[in-house]
């Protein structure tokens, strides 16, 4: 069965009602805490930036989905659940891309090499490396991640991204990679649709 | 169709819904339970969000500032429609499970398990900003599925709804955080609908775009 990472942000039935009392409770009595959460926050990235990461991300991912479906290392059922990805992501990078020239920004490079890729996935906290995969499980966790990563990205940008049309459209792609996830999930033992969709709430690796 | 009495094993509604009651699921559940301390923060911030003040981002800039009156009821209204929705898919989840068979009940189990951690989020939010969640209605008309494809068919049919309300509602939701926490609702609902198409035998990611049309 697929394992639940300890940075995936997910909250339980539990937490959720917990985490709404701890916010109710918070908002009638703790505004110096909140003043101070506030006042030690990063300054948010502009909406170019934040696309620029978006597009990074993105490309990393798609560089990984090609990189191991150009080896030998999937399955069958596992090349034939993984290939249609690809188009996804490319797709995704295409729609960024289209919003960050609209606004003036400059398109970022996807990685140069496995080496670049890897020093990427390293630098995201992402286990496995691109040319050391030991087999259709490395490959498959290593892929999961980078997916968790990517929707991580997108539900950070959408916390300070006020732009109606830019937030569906960003929900819509984070959206899908939420079932790239899914399907991967099913890739992994036990291969079943319930742990394949363990959690009630996703919001990726942060 | 109507939601009578739950299935073996399933916890009403009425008793999860903003509880914290343990959910059943095995050793996967007690890591959850372990994990949702990060994710509470996230979605405390956004009910300090969206209880105290309201937070706008355009153009790279963030600024916060006290949410009006009116942001603040269309943000309960659309949280409200939202709350609606995923009740009666609970409903159809109850009334359904039992006309599924054996591993497609399991699953649609562990659907129907989220969908009442997606109840308690919103109810959460809707307390946290000021409003009063809305009665839920003793049956929903859910039409007369009676077989198992049926029953899948009619929840596939619920969670696209479902998609097509969030994509729409989630832009006009005035605090980020509360933004990204309806996000995370979104994506687990459309995880729903790839394993329903899966289940139905169509092809489980259609499209690059989750729109609610698949």
């Amino acid at each position: 069965m697929r394992g639940p990472t300890r940075r995936e942000l997910l909250l339980t039935a539990a937490g959720a009602a917990a985490a709404g009392a701890i916010g109710e409770a918070i908002a009638g009595v703790a505004a110096p805490a909140a003043r101070a959460s506030t006042s030690s926050a990063k300054a948010p990235l502009s909406v170019p930036d934040q696309l620029q990461e978006l597009i990074t991300v993105e490309m990393l991912l798609l560089y990984c989905y090609q990189h191991v479906l150009a080896s030998s290392i999937l399955s069958p059922r596992a090349r034939r659940t993984v290939a249609p990805f690809v188009a996804h992501e490319q797709a995704h990078i295409h729609a960024l891309e289209r919003e960050l020239t609209a606004r003036g920004g400059h398109i970022p490079s996807p990685p140069a090499s496995p080496t670049a890729a890897n020093h990427a996935l390293a630098q995201r906290k992402v286990g496995g490396r691109l040319g050391q995969l030991r087999g259709d499980l490395d490959a498959i966790r290593l892929l999961l991640t980078t997916e968790q990563v990517t929707i991580g990205v997108y539900s950070a940008a959408l916390t300070t991204i006020g732009q109606p049309t830019l937030i569906e459209l960003l929900c819509q792609m984070m959206a899908n990679d939420a079932q790239h996830d899914a399907m991967l999930g099913l890739l992994l033992p036990p291969g079943k649709i319930a742990s394949a969709v363990p959690y009630g709430l996703v919001q990726g690796l942060q | 169709m109507g939601a009578a009495s739950p299935p073996l094993g399933v916890r009403p509604e009425a008793e999860l819904e903003g509880s914290d009651t343990p959910q059943p699921g095995g050793a996967s559940r007690t890591r959850r339970a372990l994990l949702a301390g990060a994710g509470a923060g996230l979605a405390g911030a956004g009910a300090l969000l969206l209880g105290g003040c309201g937070g706008t981002a355009a153009a790279g800039q963030s600024t916060t500032t006290a949410a009006s009156p009116a942001v603040r009821a269309q943000d309960i209204a659309i949280l409200t429609r939202a709350l609606e929705l995923e009740r009666r898919t609970v409903a159809a989840y109850v009334a359904g499970i039992p006309l599924l068979p054996h591993d497609a009940a399991k699953a649609a189990q562990q659907f129907l398990s989220e969908e009442l951690e997606h109840t308690g989020e919103l109810i959460s939010l809707i307390k946290a900003s000021g409003g009063k969640p809305a009665a839920r209605p003793n049956s929903y008309a859910l039409g007369h599925p009676t077989d198992g494809a049926e029953v899948l068919a009619l929840l596939h049919s619920l969670e696209r709804l479902q998609l097509t309300t969030y994509l729409q509602a989630i832009p006009r939701l005035s605090p980020g955080p509360v933004r990204a926490g309806v996000a995370s609702i979104l994506t687990v609902d459309a995880q729903h609908v790839s394993m329903l198409r899966l289940q139905q035998g169509q092809t489980p990611v259609p499209s690059a775009f989750v729109t609610g049309a698949e």
